[in-house]
């Protein structure tokens, strides 16, 4: 896994050098474009000062999680979309910069987010992936008590199970939820709300809830529903960034187009399987993964099939037509990997969902993450998660 | 979100006030007199912004007249980096002298914790008196006599004034006649020795000095139209350079008269290229303790002022000091003559071949600027270090694109005595 290195990371003279290509627009376009609120005119302007803590402090600031959303957000889809030097030639590397500046933080130890003067408001957070770390470090800050509830053995949620080392170090990681802990959040780990707490007592023993949860469990269709040698993306990767996997096939087919799908190709060839095949619904023109995650994953694909269906699975050998075209086509691999979305696993929990969202329930519950109403990434679910502990702390009247 | 959300605020917070001149400052970062703080506006947004305090631009006799010409202004890139030096062609200010003193009752009613420093300058001493008169009258903190304004129009004010000690004392007494606020003179860097003048400002009366103003200059000529710039209907002039690249002739300045022990304590209002919160701390560590700007501002705004603000409390707090006024002057004792350095050793550069990307760089610079002591390695790329003929300059590393040489070993001249030396 560590031959693959997606963090090119800038040194001082290079951050400098791309923030200097920064127009410094006023009422700049970036720093309206992000989900989350961070301010990146504002830091890349602290960054062409030399005022490195400050562009630290911006960050943290109105990003709690801005270490990770550096690495994890496809910035050509929000502040780089919005960023006028593309009027020269391209957008400022945004995200470049932004991890820059918070490994700078971290290698000196800023500790920059504070917990606030307790109210003694106590809030529960169910599940611990971005969402909820967002939502319970704005909380701490405000001087709730912050309990969090996780029913796996570890904190993170996808950033931990599903998002590939390459992309996201769990040292990273660690660091991030480490200063989450240092505001004072306590972690309740391998607790199922709904199975091993009634969802009813965690309501009844808190002032607030926020439910945090993603698109957990990986999706499966036809014609790939209870045949053998198949498996979702989820589950592959989870199962990879474990270590619970230590051989693969030679020959894997990948069904899907995504950030995800993209994951799992650079993670199978990373493993050393020599074959990679990738077929895709989505035509070249509508493809959905990010550039970052595409730079990465398209050097190392064996082939990339784009516009087709799978229409039936037998032994292991899938059968695909063509959207438009009169084509089909046959793949025969070893196993084959579902890469085709994502839905959420809430068997246990009292909610209405609609689309995969969840509908009101009551005064003093509130919804984050890809449950929200909201995009399904990583900077929407820090955006939502800050939106629910802003919530909270109007129905609770705060500090 | 919600404003009171924003209370969460963890930006750092320090202490940036300073009293100079006996006027305590919220911070030390001022507008020099120029462009940039020519109206009530103007001013009011920069205090807005995060200054302490505004020199109001220069205020002259009642009947003198400003004609500016258009264009007035030229830069010196290098590069893809422009505004490295920047050329101001313009004049004192351009409104009435009732309407300016309107300004500075209005800001000094609005912004009362803030400092007002008015800029003046006449053409005898009798308005120089006037002027120091209605200013204070106004309601300004502070009163900056400009002698050293390179752009005028007229030989009895502007830079030459400020190469003139008996002038300049003659108008610092006239402007003590006239007010007794704080007042510093501000020095023109157009002279090989500012110590008579500062000495000739100060037995006028003068309690502070504020240093530099611009450099006399020519920045650029049209080649196809055989003109400086600005073209002025064909022609140009010398006029003030100002920006980055005047930030050493102004510390330099500003060192020197640290080392005269007369001059050790007086208090100085630093100018002259500052951008960064580095530039800032570079000026007080070398014994200003006030701060004025404006090319900077002129390029990116009055919004320079918050990471000047925020990364000088950072440099505090690295510092360990809980008061700026602790950092004035730090480094001015580093600054010593020529002749009292140490030429006992040589330190030779330690080259990381690791780092190298193998440009060559370095062995160009060392041959045709330095002493020959690197060749190259052309089946390796990389360069080749002839102690024999290393002199130590160091002009290797400041070249090297990726900062692969570093200071390595000490070595004494022989005869010389060995002791530790601080790199």
């Amino acid at each position: 896994m560590e031959n693959i290195k997606a963090e090119k990371t800038m040194g001082v003279k290079e951050v400098i050098e791309e923030a200097s290509r920064c127009l410094l627009c006023l009422d700049a376009p970036c720093s309206k474009m992000c989900p989350a609120g961070t301010d990146p005119a504002k830091f890349i302007r602290s960054v062409r000062f030399l005022n490195f803590k400050g562009a630290a402090e911006t960050i943290r600031e109105n990003n709690p999680l801005g270490s990770l959303c550096a690495r994890l957000c496809p910035v050509e889809k929000y502040c780089e979309l919005g960023c006028l030097r593309s009027g020269i030639d391209h957008p400022i590397d945004i995200a470049s910069i932004q991890t820059y500046v918070t490994d700078f933080e971290r290698e000196n130890n800023m500790q920059i987010l504070a917990k606030g003067v307790p109210n003694g408001k106590k809030v529960a957070i169910v599940g611990s992936g971005p969402s909820a770390l967002s939502a319970a470090a704005e909380l701490a800050r405000e001087g709730y008590s912050v309990t969090v509830y996780e029913k796996q053995s570890k904190i993170g949620g996808y950033l931990r199970y599903g998002i590939p080392e390459y992309r996201l170090p769990t040292n990273v990681l660690d660091y991030e939820i480490e200063r989450i802990k240092n505001l004072g959040v306590q972690f309740v780990l391998n607790k199922n709300i709904g199975i091993d707490i009634p969802f009813s007592e965690i309501e009844k023993s808190f002032d607030a809830v926020i439910v945090c949860l993603g698109l957990g469990k990986g999706k499966m269709i036809p014609p790939f529903i209870g045949k053998e040698n198949v498996i979702t993306a989820v589950d592959l990767l989870s199962k990879l960034k474990e270590g619970e996997i230590i051989e693969l096939p030679d020959t894997v087919l990948v069904v899907g187009g995504g950030d995800v799908a993209m994951d799992v190709i650079t993670s199978l060839k990373n493993k050393g399987v020599k074959k990679v095949v990738d077929v895709v619904y989505e035509e070249m023109n509508e493809f959905k993964a990010s550039n970052k995650e595409k730079e990465i994953a398209f050097p190392l694909v064996d082939s990339l099939i784009c516009g087709y269906i799978p229409t039936n699975m037998t032994n292991n050998e899938v059968e695909f037509k063509h959207r438009f075209i009169d084509s089909t086509l046959k793949i025969k691999a070893d196993l084959i990997v579902l890469a085709v979305g994502q839905e959420v696993e809430s068997a246990s929990l009292p909610f209405v969902f609609k689309k995969g969202e969840a509908e009101r329930y009551s005064e003093k519950v509130f919804f984050a993450g890809d449950i929200a109403h909201d995009d399904k990434s990583v900077v929407a679910a820090v955006k939502t998660g800050k939106e629910a502990a802003e919530n909270v702390a109007k129905i609770l009247g705060g500090k | 979100m919600s404003p009171k959300y924003l209370e969460g605020n963890k930006m750092i917070s320090k202490d940036l006030s300073i009293e100079f001149l006996g006027v305590k400052f919220p911070n030390p970062f001022c507008l020099s007199s120029s462009p940039v703080g020519n109206d009530y506006d103007m001013c009011a947004k920069a205090y807005d912004t995060g200054f302490g305090g505004v020199v109001f631009k220069t205020i002259g006799p009642k009947d003198y007249v400003v004609d500016e010409v258009s264009p007035r202004f030229d830069s010196l890139s290098k590069e893809s980096t422009p505004f490295v030096g920047f050329k101001n062609m313009e004049q004192i200010a351009e409104h009435s002298l009732e309407e300016n003193l309107r300004d500075i009752i209005r800001l000094k009613n609005n912004y009362p914790s803030h400092v007002l420093i008015a800029s003046i300058m006449g053409n005898n001493e009798k308005n120089w008196e006037d002027l120091a008169r209605l200013v204070d009258k106004a309601g300004a903190d502070m009163i900056e006599m400009n002698l050293s304004c390179p752009q005028m129009t007229s030989h009895a004010m502007g830079s030459d004034v400020g190469t003139n000690p008996e002038l300049c004392e003659s108008y610092c007494r006239a402007v003590k006649r006239g007010s007794r606020l704080p007042m510093m003179a501000k020095m023109t860097p157009n002279i090989t020795d500012m110590v008579p003048v500062i000495k000739a400002c100060l037995r006028g009366g003068a309690d502070g000095i504020a240093l530099i103003n611009t450099v006399k200059s020519v920045c650029n000529v049209d080649l196809e139209k055989h003109v400086g710039l600005p073209i002025v209907d064909g022609k140009s002039s010398v006029s003030g350079y100002s920006g980055k690249a005047t930030k050493p002739i102004a510390l330099r300045f500003l060192s020197q008269i640290r080392q005269d022990p007369d001059l050790k304590d007086v208090p100085i209002s630093g100018i002259g290229g500052i951008e960064t919160w580095r530039d800032a701390a570079e000026f007080i560590l070398l014994g200003a303790s006030t701060l004025q700007m404006t090319t900077s501002i002129m390029q990116y705004g009055y919004r320079i002022v918050e990471d000047l603000s925020n990364g000088l409390m950072h440099y505090m707090e690295d510092e360990g000091v809980d008061h700026l006024s602790e950092l004035v002057g730090l480094a001015s004792s580093s600054i010593v003559p020529a002749e009292n350095l140490n030429r006992d050793y040589i330190v030779y550069p330690l080259i990381d071949n690791d780092k190298c990307l193998g440009c060559g760089r370095c062995v160009i610079s060392c041959y045709d600027g330095a002493h020959q002591a690197l060749s190259f390695d052309e089946k390796e790329r990389k360069p080749v270090f002839d102690k024999t003929k290393c002199v130590g300059c160091h002009l290797c590393a400041m070249v090297c694109p990726v900062g692969a040489i570093s200071k390595g070993e000490i070595v004494f001249k022989p005869g010389r005595t060995k002791k530790e030396i601080k790199l």
